[in-house]
């Protein structure tokens, strides 16, 4: 874990009206790491992602990717750039059947004539064999989660972010899934980052984990640090216990 | 799917084939000319705007500004320089992608949502109607003949409909397979994705307002060529071209044959035209109008029977997947 | 000069009040239904059409026909809501557009059918006439026109706002499944926003016929008009659509005056693009 960021977040704001979603958050991802994001429904964790992904425009601060400022770009030009996501609610393409969805991100990186073959290694790293003719329509929520992720590894990332794409997962779809996101990184060199409630997959995963609550990063450390901090159990019990 | 589409190249070029011979018919009678030439004609339009509305997902209503474009570029051509109408439906073709480039520009840009992307398209061809008939120079409110000849190739004049018919089973067959192109290549999945789900798609590196003005404005050039025909078919031209009607029924075969698949559009069109063109003539006089109204409802009742489209019954029957 | 001008734009006002009852119909029906009604100029036309037969053959006034043909296309949209619209709602948006556009082919052909192409006009209405009041005239069907559509508008916006039908028509706008589950009926509300939608063109189209005439292509003019007052004021605000109605109705009398009569669309249609490209939730829109 040396050199430069590969990300590097600095006083990031966003707001809705007059309620700030993200309040000068700043962080950085090095290369090659499993970052977790944790923190409490509503604490702006989807709208960072949104934010560095191009989805939104933020409305302070910088975000910067490889050295260079993708504030501002869309979506598809950061994707070029080597970025891509996955989405809390899963966002199918109900017309496409598994592996055109995985043809969709596979051209990112390759023309028609490298693109079947990059849909068919891709359709294989997930085990998708199976279902891969199958309309996105007609999937459920685990079969859509990885193909959600299979997608958007596709297109060859640098950086993989991925939205809670665990929930909803039983414990042994879980630890496959865990399992894939640690060869992506092994074997294709991605540094991954994690929004994600399943605290086992969370303590499992990753190594370094900062945490957000109403917008503003409240802690930052190893996932043992993390579990013992005063102000993260606060954010996430104190307010249960609050209401 | 590779044995598939063998099969169905074979049966392409065999539908295409009988298309071509079917005039042999009936020679003589141009009743069923000008009834083939039209179905031809509608097939163009419709099989066009399944790139843009069928794979990209927008709902465009825009058909006879495209058309009137190509119509008028060409008839002005002709008339005011002498340059033949093969040159001039290019022309028109042209005129209709730089407008279109134009407009799908700035509403690309601001995301605008499908239902005023339809209406603003819709508004596009009243807009343009008006131009031309206020632009005295092109346009004005009287027709404007191409010159008369009872045979001219550099003037596209015929006496028959005989050789419009073939031109535009050309164009037809050339519409189909640009689709057929984009439909299995990288712009087609990308449309299909954008017209899915815009956000998913953005993130996987599809740029939305690109692949779209690029679906637009391929759409836009064929409707324009088509225009150019149409012009010299009717042998005039008339700010009546710029049809929000015609822009509509496009859409609306479109939408009934089914979004997306090559040959949706086009069977809708073989369907119901004809159908309506020989209730048409068939009731004549004073139920003139009543075709219309079977028309629009036997329309509703595809539309709300059968959502994914005619195109969806042979799929079923074929047990093919789109 | 001036005055000429101010005639104009006191013309183009009250007529734009006309405008912005018919648009507050649609209002009513988009922001509800969320349904892309493509036909409902043609509601506009068909109620004209039926103001002439009402006032032709049971020699009734354009002003009083609205008493007929109000229930008429109340329960004309109740048929259609329950037989079309309704199958429609979990379906595709271009499906959406295909039915209603198909309903609006139908309605057109059926006019052309029944009432031939050519435009009808009425020949006498006891508000026609006009005085002068300073140094202008005032139309008498335009002003009694424009005073009723305000009437309208106004106790529509009142009926919205505080009765208990009207609560549960602009819950199920909010949040249709929220409102479901505080008891409201959605599918009778849904049915009766329609039907109200569509009897709103009732009134509009007697007004109408008091000073102009009808002809079976005229519903597009009307649909598009309409909906460039929607998106000019935006959903959810009633004055905002009084103000874009007025809007657009001098605008059209404007360019009529001094530009060419046959542009009239052209403005319209042009402010209609422009708003969309500068402000795409309208003047006064909350959603």
């Amino acid at each position: 874990m040396s050199g430069e960021p590969i990300l590097q977040v600095s006083e990031l704001c966003k707001s809705f009206g007059n309620l700030a979603a993200l309040n000068r958050v700043s962080f950085h991802i090095a290369p090659g790491e499993i970052l977790g994001l944790i923190g409490p429904n509503g604490a702006g964790k989807t709208t960072l992602f949104n934010t560095i992904s191009g989805l939104y425009h933020p409305d302070g601060g910088q975000v910067a990717f490889k050295g260079q400022s993708i504030g501002g770009l869309s979506p598809h030009a950061i994707c070029k750039l080597g970025m891509s996501r996955t989405f809390q609610v899963t966002q199918a393409f109900e017309h496409l059947s598994v592996a055109e969805a995985i043809r969709i991100g596979a051209y990112n990186r390759h023309g028609e004539r490298g693109v079947e073959a990059k849909v068919r290694e891709t359709v294989a790293f997930f085990g998708l064999e199976k279902i891969q003719d199958w309309k996105c329509s007609d999937l459920g929520l685990a079969p859509l989660k990885r193909v959600e992720v299979a997608r958007a590894a596709a297109t060859d990332p640098e950086l993989l972010l991925l939205d809670e794409a665990g929930a909803g997962l039983n414990a042994s779809e879980l630890a496959e899934l865990m399992e894939m996101l640690k060869t992506l990184r092994r074997k294709r060199d991605m540094t991954l980052c994690v929004v994600e409630h399943v605290m086992p997959m969370v303590m499992g995963l990753c190594e370094r984990i900062i945490v957000l609550d109403y917008g503003e990063l409240i802690a930052e450390g190893t996932p043992e640090m993390i579990s013992k901090n005063e102000k993260v159990i606060e954010a996430y019990l104190g307010r249960r216990s609050k209401r | 799917m590779r044995r598939n589409s063998r099969g169905s190249w074979l049966l392409a070029i065999a539908l295409a084939a009988v298309a071509a011979a079917l005039p042999l018919a009936f020679l003589r009678n141009q009743y069923n000319l000008i009834l083939l030439t039209t179905v031809a004609l509608y097939g163009v339009l419709t099989s066009a705007w399944n790139i843009i509305g069928g794979m990209a997902g927008q709902l465009d209503l825009s058909a006879g500004a495209y058309l009137g474009l190509g119509a008028y570029t060409t008839a002005t051509l002709l008339l005011r320089w002498n340059i033949t109408p093969w040159v001039g439906m290019f022309a028109g073709g042209v005129v209709a992608m730089g407008f279109a480039f134009l407009v799908g520009f700035p509403l690309f840009r601001f995301r605008i949502r499908e239902v005023w992307y339809a209406l603003s398209s819709s508004a596009l061809v009243v807009v343009l109607q008006v131009v031309f008939l206020l632009w005295k120079q092109v346009g004005g409110p009287m027709e404007r003949l191409l010159p008369s000849a009872s045979f001219s190739l550099y003037n596209l004049r015929f006496q028959s409909y005989l050789p419009y018919y073939y031109i535009m089973l050309v164009l037809l067959l050339a519409t189909l397979f640009i689709a057929y192109r984009i439909r299995t290549r990288r712009l087609g999945y990308y449309l299909l994705a954008l017209g899915d789900n815009e956000d998913a798609a953005e993130v996987l590196g599809v740029d939305a307002r690109g692949s779209k003005l690029k679906a637009l404005v391929i759409y836009a050039f064929l409707v324009g060529i088509t225009g150019g025909l149409y012009a010299c078919i009717y042998g005039f031209v008339h700010t009546s071209f710029f049809s929000p009607t015609i822009s509509m029924e496009v859409a609306i075969l479109g939408i009934v044959g089914g979004l997306g698949i090559i040959y949706g559009p086009l069977l809708a069109t073989v369907i119901l035209v004809t159908g309506r063109e020989l209730l048409r003539a068939g009731l004549g006089g004073r139920l003139q109008s009543l075709y219309l109204v079977i028309y629009a409802v036997v329309l509703i009742l595809i539309a709300l029977l059968r959502p994914r489209g005619l195109a969806s019954l042979l799929g079923a029957w074929r047990k093919e997947r789109r | 000069m001036i005055v000429n001008i101010l005639q104009s734009v006191a013309d183009g006002a009250l007529m734009g009040c006309v405008y912005a009852l018919i648009a507050l119909g649609l209002s009513l029906i988009f922001g509800v239904l969320n349904i892309v009604n493509f036909a409902h100029g043609d509601f506009v036309m068909l109620s004209m059409y039926l103001t002439f037969w009402a006032s032709t053959y049971l020699s009734l006034d354009a002003v009083f026909t609205p008493l007929i043909t109000i229930p008429l296309l109340f329960g004309l949209g109740v048929l259609i809501y329950y037989s079309i619209i309704q199958k429609t709602l979990r379906e595709r948006f271009v499906v959406q557009v295909a039915v209603t556009v198909g309903l609006m082919t139908f309605l057109r052909a059926f006019a052309q059918l029944v009432w031939e192409a050519r435009p009808r006009a009425l020949k006498f209405s006891i508000i026609q006439g006009n005085f002068p009041l300073g140094p202008f005239t005032v139309l008498l069907s335009r002003l009694i026109s424009a005073s009723l559509s305000i009437v309208a508008v106004v106790a529509v916006a009142m009926f919205l706002k505080y009765s208990w039908l009207g609560r549960s028509i602009r819950a199920a706008s909010d949040d249709a499944d929220a409102a479901s589950l505080m008891g409201v009926n959605i599918r009778w509300t849904y049915a009766f926003a329609f039907a109200m939608g569509s009897a709103l063109t009732a009134l509009a189209g007697g007004l109408l016929m008091t000073f102009q005439q009808v002809d079976p292509t005229m519903g597009l003019r009307f649909g598009l008009l309409s909906w460039c007052i929607l998106a000019l004021s935006g959903l959810g605000s009633i004055s905002g659509l009084l103000i874009s109605g007025v809007i657009v109705g001098v605008a059209e009398a404007l360019t009529v005056a001094y530009w060419e009569p046959r542009a009239r669309s052209l403005i319209v249609y042009l402010i209609f693009v422009v708003i969309l490209w500068l402000r795409p939730r309208g003047l006064f829109g909350r959603k």
